[in-house]
């Protein structure tokens, strides 16, 4: 199947996949978590400080445990997803600390942003599943903040949702809850996906390396992921990324092998290029799209479900550059065979804030990319040639059943995207793309309805986030 | 009451229900008039409406007027002369050059499902052709299509034709790269940018 990007051949697979065992053996992989160290030492790794190296037979048997494709169970079953072979699914984006205003300017992200972010993922036709941190809410005081957080993700949306990965301790108190909401079922499959990112060249920190083990001990499923700026944290070259970032990876995975072996797992990247004139790094670059096309065959060589970004941009705005830029890399990941499309809809500006304008149409670009992935359906009923002989040469089709029938299903309805003419558009006032989408989001919003929550578990989650106040 | 049947039922798309439900109607000695007014029209203006909001697709607004028109067949035996007058006679083609007939084709319908009756000369349409169907059918109105730009300038010539003819036959134009801007310019008496609103147009041209 010719795809332009997909370039790798088996060979340079193969040279990417020997240069990661040479940096796993030779350099070794940090782990900042004596536990941690404690495992890798009694798997028979040799250890020394706190580097750990690692032979091809530690890889092969941790890879050897993996699933291939599993399933996260959601609190509603008909929102249960699968990740992994050719399932995929979609998140909103992650981790900012500002929220974009309509009029261009920013504002520090409150609590009351992430509620609407959850209520929006709920009423979502194209996200799979709710996110984590989508803004980072100042507030609510830091040590409590992802237990505030988790419990919105619960309370406001059914959908499967992710994890709190922000230290050994918030991770437990996210199998906390989950045992709360499901029991002892909580640990036996993966509820959650929690984002676990290295620390670029070869570290993994005592946050990090601790909520692999508490997660993966607890059947949730970590998404080991890197985010390389090409230039700084790792090589200026993609093939240079490529092997550091699987050494990285593929060390987080075999931690999580060590503590339950099975645990899933799925193997990220978000590296991109450094800006040369800034040193900043940048998600809008075309290297982005790159490394997602080459990270999704990575993971399928390893047989791995596989994560990258997907709306990402460096735009400040929700403008005509954010959405050429997202769209790029978003139809990369889905096109590519990513399975989890972190950041799917609302990052502005290399991940600094979210834009619930952009949220909108990212969301509907989204929808869009779905469905230009859809297989088409190629039948002697598809193709009709009794209705194509039947209109014969000249004749028009506006008036067969068939296009009557088809005429709402056949076709992706955009909801912001603009197909009018010139008067009606100048007769609304030249609404732009952006303006539909806030109009958009304030009618999701006002129409928002929670999901079910029984009383008591309600109450349950509340008091066990009570508990930590003060 | 049972008129209203009969407009829900084009309003839904039921070309098979329509006639059946006008036929019950005349059974049950139902005055033509208002079968034809508030039941046939009537949905079909509320079906143009809801397109023009984009609530209905072209091919469900094509099934209305097509389901009008199966109830209109129904009844167009039994109307006297009075009753029979059509909202308007218009004659519509696309102009000469452009073969191009998919707007044109949704404007005849909405305009036949408004009650007028409409003579469609087609595609690649010359001033003669238009001026000449015009007086033979006592139209009292004609609507130009054109979708190039190269072949505006035909539509130009073509009102200037009727203007000549003299008989005060009202034009309207449309099309995608027609604007208001260029029927005023090429003096045309009106201009709609969509189906629905050239129905709307085409009434208040009748009107005076």
């Amino acid at each position: 199947m010719p795809d332009r990007m997909q370039t790798l051949t088996p060979g340079e697979l193969s040279l990417l996949h020997d240069s990661t065992m040479d940096i796993l053996s030779n350099t070794g992989v940090a782990f900042n978590e004596n536990e941690a160290l404690e495992i890798f030492r009694k798997k028979g790794h040799r250890v020394e400080g706190k580097k750990v190296f690692f032979r091809e037979a530690h890889i092969r048997e941790a890879l050897a445990t993996c699933p291939s494709r599993f399933r996260v169970k959601a609190r509603d079953p008909e929102k249960s997803v699968f990740i992994g072979g050719d399932d995929f699914v979609l998140l909103p984006g992650y981790g900012a600390p500002f929220v974009t205003t309509p009029d261009g300017g920013r504002r520090q992200a409150a609590m009351a942003d992430y509620d609407d972010f959850c209520k929006l993922v709920q009423t979502s036709p194209y996200l799979d599943m709710n996110g984590f941190m989508m803004v980072e809410p100042h507030d609510v005081p830091p040590r409590t903040a992802h237990l505030h957080m988790l419990l919105s993700s619960i309370l406001l949306c059914d959908k499967p949702f992710m994890g709190s990965p922000v230290s050994r301790e918030g991770a437990a108190q996210g199998v906390d809850m989950l045992r709360i909401l499901f029991g002892d079922r909580a640990t036996e499959e993966a509820y959650t996906v929690s984002l676990c990112n290295s620390l670029s060249p070869l570290q993994f920190s005592s946050e990090m390396a601790g909520s692999i083990m508490e997660l993966a001990r607890a059947g949730q499923a970590c998404c080991v992921a890197s985010l390389i700026m090409a230039g700084s944290s790792g090589p200026v070259t993609l093939a240079g990324v490529l092997a550091l970032q699987n050494a990285e990876i593929l060390a987080g995975i075999c931690l999580a092998q060590a503590v339950r072996p099975g645990a899933p797992v799925i193997y990220g990247s978000t590296s991109s290029a450094m800006d040369m004139r800034t040193g900043g790094l940048s998600i809008g670059a075309p290297e982005l799209s790159q490394n997602i096309s080459a990270t999704a065959r990575m993971a399928d060589f390893y047989r791995l479900p596989s994560r990258s970004g997907g709306g990402l941009t460096d735009s400040l705005t929700p403008d005509g550059q954010a959405g050429a830029e997202s769209a790029l890399a978003l139809s990369t990941a889905v096109r590519s065979g990513i399975n989890f499309v972190l950041h799917t809809a609302g990052t502005l500006g290399s991940y600094i804030s979210m834009s619930f304008e952009k949220f909108m149409l990212d969301e509907e670009l989204a929808g869009m990319i779905k469905k230009m992935v859809k297989p088409l359906e190629i039948t002697p009923e598809s193709i009709d040639l009794e209705m194509i002989r039947q209109v014969g040469i000249g004749g028009q089709y506006l008036t067969q059943p068939k296009t009557f029938k088809l005429c709402r299903t056949e076709f992706f309805n955009p909801r912001l995207m603009s197909r009018d003419n010139f008067d009606s558009w100048n007769s609304a006032g030249r609404p732009t793309a952006r303006i539909r989408a806030e109009q958009e989001k304030e009618r999701r919003l006002a129409e928002y309805e929670p999901p079910e929550t029984g009383g008591a578990l309600k109450r349950d989650l509340e008091k066990y986030v009570a508990k930590f106040k003060g | 009451m049972a008129v209203q049947d009969i407009y829900q039922a084009v309003i839904e798309f039921k070309d098979a229900e329509v006639p059946i439900l006008v036929q019950t109607e005349l059974d049950a000695g139902t005055d033509i008039q208002s079968i034809l007014n508030d039941g046939l029209i009537g949905a079909m203006d509320e079906v143009g409406k809801k397109f023009s909001e984009g609530v209905l697709f072209v091919p469900e607004m094509l099934m209305a007027a097509q389901a009008m028109k199966a109830g209109l067949a129904v009844i167009r035996p039994l109307l006297s002369d009075s009753d029979a007058k059509p909202a308007g006679t218009i004659v519509v083609g696309t102009v000469k050059g452009d073969l191009h007939d998919i707007g044109k084709n949704l404007v005849a319908m909405m305009l036949e499902g408004a009650g007028f009756n409409v003579i469609d000369l087609g595609v690649d349409v010359d001033a003669d052709k238009f001026v000449k169907a015009a007086q033979e059918n006592k139209a009292e109105l004609a609507g130009l299509s054109a979708l190039l730009t190269t072949t505006m300038p035909a539509m130009e010539q073509t009102v200037a034709a009727f203007k000549e003819q003299g008989l005060g036959i009202k034009v309207m134009i449309g099309g995608a790269p027609v604007t208001k801007a260029f029927a005023d310019q090429i003096g045309a008496s009106g201009y709609s940018e969509d189906a629905p609103s050239a129905v709307t147009l085409a009434r208040r041209l009748m009107e005076g």
